[in-house]
Order: structure tokens, then sequence, then C-alpha cells
């Protein structure tokens, strides 16, 4: 229990889709007067998952489209709550989903990175003290000062991979394999990394690309219409998984 | 080590809180940030923030000046003290539901604290506030109209009317992401309003009937409070003040009760 990173109790995500579209206070107001309800559907994006992640474990996420992926990195990294069940997390988080996350395209690349790190939840003054060795690696010196709407999309991609990643997280969370900025941006990402696993950071990957599931984790989670289907060793998941998906 | 607990937290009201302080550097960020995209494009730059309740003020004493002359002196004065408190409300409440309503989708990128937005439109609004003070100066100045120690009441004033924005607008932001119409509906009751509260005009010359009912409108206390001290010179009424503060207080309240306890549904509706 003391060297848990991630664990979830039994949780569910519960979203409610309303039959009609997006009520307005005008349409709610006529719809009491007749007496009539508002009628929704529950659709459970997550259904009871629970499952524990060590520190320093790197766990493969797969699945379909729709398989409750992307709401189980939300759920996790704090965007939404559950509905029920518990999600704890110990350490401190760096998402790689949204990477530049609030970017404000008007403003400089330096005053971005303040954004930014505030948006992260790092001080003024923290994001102040590694102002350099951001810049440095994202690799865009000469174009720091120049607002952002500027830059080329690999640019803002590359600034935001150097401001999420600049100090080392307890748990890195990886939606598809980051294929940010050129090649060579490419390998200087992998490499932090994979220099992160190394130090122990929990990582944690969701990719439709099973080469790059089987290369980095050591466990998978499949999920399917929001439930674990099955957990465990990476070889046999992935077989299985590649079988059902091909049949 | 930090650790995140969904089923361990402190209630809402006060979980909201103590995040709040962990990123007030975004708050203070996203303040600025407000202002320099304001302005940053436009010549005149900040002196739009001095110039516009300027033309504003001259446009309206052309129009209505000589029509109170007699029971209003210095009519620029109660004008634009007036107008200032009723635009730092109104406008920072439409600012912060709109950011909530159209712009909150970073709430569903990313954690942030959810009434990140609401607090610094706030801080935006007491900005432009404290600048268009700077306006109402030079009017002063020109109009020859005294300056009493009764303005050192006005930093309590603005105060109160901040608490009873960010109230506000905490309420009329949930509302609003719960039923989008919220933005129109309250933009029009905005501009009714207006004319139902005593700016561009003394509340004298209303029928008595009619100036009772100023009461229920809760605008009135808010102007009022503001306004006396530079146009009237002289601290407002204790139980002026003691409606404002309870108006103020009540409404943060509720509104940080209501909105604290339904963040959790915000990412999930936005």
């Amino acid at each position: 229990m003391d060297n848990v990173a991630i664990q979830l109790n039994n949780v569910t995500v519960r979203f409610r889709i309303p039959h009609e579209k997006i009520p307005t206070l005008q349409e709610y107001a006529i719809r009491w007067l007749k007496r009539r309800s508002v009628s929704f559907t529950d659709f459970n994006a997550l259904n009871n998952v629970s499952f524990s992640i060590k520190q320093g474990e790197t766990v493969g996420i797969i699945g379909a489209n729709g398989a409750g992926k992307s709401t189980l990195l939300k759920v996790i990294s704090r965007v939404i709550r559950p509905t029920h069940g518990r999600v704890f997390l110990r350490g401190r988080i760096a998402p790689l989903l949204e990477l530049g996350a609030g970017f404000d395209y008007e403003m400089t690349g330096r005053e971005n990175i303040f954004l930014n790190g505030a948006v992260l939840g790092f001080s003024r003054k923290d994001t102040a003290s590694r102002l350099d060795r951001i810049v440095e690696f994202s690799g865009i010196s000469e174009f720091i000062d120049a607002p952002i709407r500027t830059y080329s999309s690999g640019m803002v991609a590359r600034l935001g991979f150097a401001i999420a990643t600049d100090i080392q997280p307890d748990v890195l969370i990886i939606d598809e394999i980051l294929a940010v900025g050129d090649v060579d941006f490419q390998k200087k990402s992998a490499a932090r990394i994979l220099q992160y696993h190394n130090d122990g950071s929990t990582i944690l990957l969701v990719s439709h690309d099973l080469d790059s599931i089987k290369n980095l984790c050591n466990r998978v989670i499949w999920l399917e219409h929001g439930s674990v289907k099955i957990a465990g060793r990476v070889d046999d998941i992935v077989e299985k998984y590649s079988l059902e998906t091909l049949s | 080590m930090l650790e995140y607990d969904s089923a361990k937290r402190p209630p809402p009201a006060i979980d909201e809180f103590l995040q709040l302080v962990r990123y007030r550097d975004l708050i203070l960020l996203m303040v600025g940030n407000i202002l320099k995209n304001r302005y940053k494009r436009s010549l005149l730059g900040v002196f739009w923030m001095l110039l516009n309740p300027l033309l504003q003020t001259i446009v309206l004493s052309i129009a209505f000046g000589t029509i109170f002359k007699s029971s209003l002196p210095n009519y620029a004065v109660y004008l634009l003290s007036g107008l200032l408190a009723w635009n730092f409300i109104t406008q920072t409440t439409q600012y912060a539901m709109s950011t909530m309503a159209y712009g909150g989708g970073l709430l569903k990128r990313i954690y942030i604290p959810r009434a990140t937005y609401i607090i610094a439109a706030v801080g935006n609004g007491l900005i432009n506030l404290i600048v268009s003070i700077g306006a109402l100066l030079i009017i002063i100045i020109f109009l020859n109209h005294a300056i009493t120690p009764a303005w050192f009441f006005l930093p309590v004033s603005i105060m109160i009317l901040a608490i009873f924005s960010l109230g506000l607008a905490l309420l009329l932001s949930t509302a609003s992401v719960f039923f989008t119409d919220t933005v129109d509906i309250y933009q029009v009751l905005v501009q009714a309003l207006f004319f139902l509260t005593p700016i561009m005009y003394p509340p004298s010359i209303l029928p008595l009937e009619w100036s009772q009912l100023l009461i229920l409108n809760p605008f009135v206390i808010l102007i009022e409070i503001f306004r006396i001290p530079i146009h009237a010179n002289h601290l407002p009424d204790f139980s002026l003040i003691v409606n404002a503060v309870s108006l103020a207080l009540i409404t943060l309240v509720a509104g940080w009760v209501l909105f604290t306890s339904k963040a959790d549904q915000l990412a999930y509706r936005l």
C-alpha cells in the first residue's frame, strides 16, 4: 500500500445526456409549466473501474474508441471527479494530454511559459528560476519574445512539452506517443521521458500503437465499454487484443 | 508528498478556497493578461481606460445636465461616480459569466480551481475602476468640486462593491453553465435596471410611491455607498453601511456555497 502511485476503487463516471438539446432556462420553464420533466439518459463512461499502479511502473491502457480511455485519464488528472468510487494519487502529476493548456496566442513565448506554468500549479518564482532551462530545451530561444501566434504548431508543442516536463513528475500521463516537433526534438523528448522512467516516475500510457505499448510497458489494462476487461502482463494482453481487433 | 484522494477532501467551499490560494499566481497572471490583451493593439493604450468614462460623462452631461441643474449641483460628478459603481458591478459580472459559459474550455482540459476565471474577472474590474477614478478626479478638479476626508471611506465602498460583484458573478456563472440563456436574460435585466436605478437622475424626481420601491432594488444601496462620499462629501449613514455590508456578504456566501457545491459538475457540463 505504501508504494502505490495511482489507485482506483470502483470508479464510476456517469454522464447525463439530455434527450433533447441543451436546456435553456426558457425551455426549462416551458417544460415545467407543461408539467413535463426533462428526460435524460445516464451513460457510464467508466463503470466500476478498480486497479492499482505501483510507483515506478509503466502501464499501458488500450481499448477501442469510446472505451473510456480519455475519461480515465481525466478522472486521474483531476479534471473530473468520479460520480462514485475513489481515485487516489500520490505525488505530482504531469498530464501530457494537453500540452500548452491555457496558452494565449497573443502573448509572447516567455509570457506563456509563466502562464502555462501557473496553470500547471507552479508559482511565478518557481517558473522564473527555471525559465532559461525551459527555453533552452524547447529550442526556440530566438523567438521567445515573439507572440506565439507567429509560431508553427510544432514550435508551440515543443514549448508546451518543455514546460510540462521541466521538473521530473512523480506520475506522467501520456496520451499517444508524443510526436512533438521534428525528428531531433522527438528524440530529445523520448530521451527525457525514458530518463524520468529510469529515475522512478510512474508512467501511464494510452496508445493505439501496440508496438510502443509492448516496448515500453510492463503491464496493460484493457478497457471495454467503460470497464476493465482484463489487466495483466503486456505480452498476453496485447496478443489477445490484436487477435480480437483484427477478427 | 503531494496526495490527491477524491474520497477524502475538505468540504468544497473550503477546498476551493485552499486551491485558489495555491494558484494565486495564475489569477494574477490572468488579470494582467486580460489588461495587456485589451490594450496592446490600440494606439492610445491605457488612456482609453480614462477616455472612455470621460467621453461618456461629457455626452450625458450635455444631454441631461441642464434638466437636473437645480436639484443636482455638479451633475457630471454625480453621474460619473454612479456610473463607475454601476459599470464595475455589471461589467464584472457579465465578463465573469461569459468567460465561464463560453470560454471555460480550460476547465475541461486540465485541473485549475473552478473559480479562477471569476476571481480574475473581479480583479480586472477593480483595476478598471481604479483607473476610472482617475478620470473622475479630472472632472472633479475641472468643476472645482470639493474633495473631503469622506474620500477615505472609498476603499471600504470599493471592497463592498467587489464582494457583492464576486458573489453575484458566482451565482450567475453557476446558472449560466446550467442554462445558457442566463447570459441573455441578465443582459436584458441589466439594461432595464439601469433606468430603474438613480444613476442618470436624482431619486427625488420619482413620484413618492415609486421612490419607496427603490428599497427593493439592491443596486441603489451599492451605488449610494460609492457615490455619497464623492458627490455629497460626507460619510454614508450608518444604516446604509450596515445594509450594504450585509447585502454584499450574503451575496458572496450564497454565491460561494452554490458555486463550489456545483463546481464538480462544471467539467461535465461546460
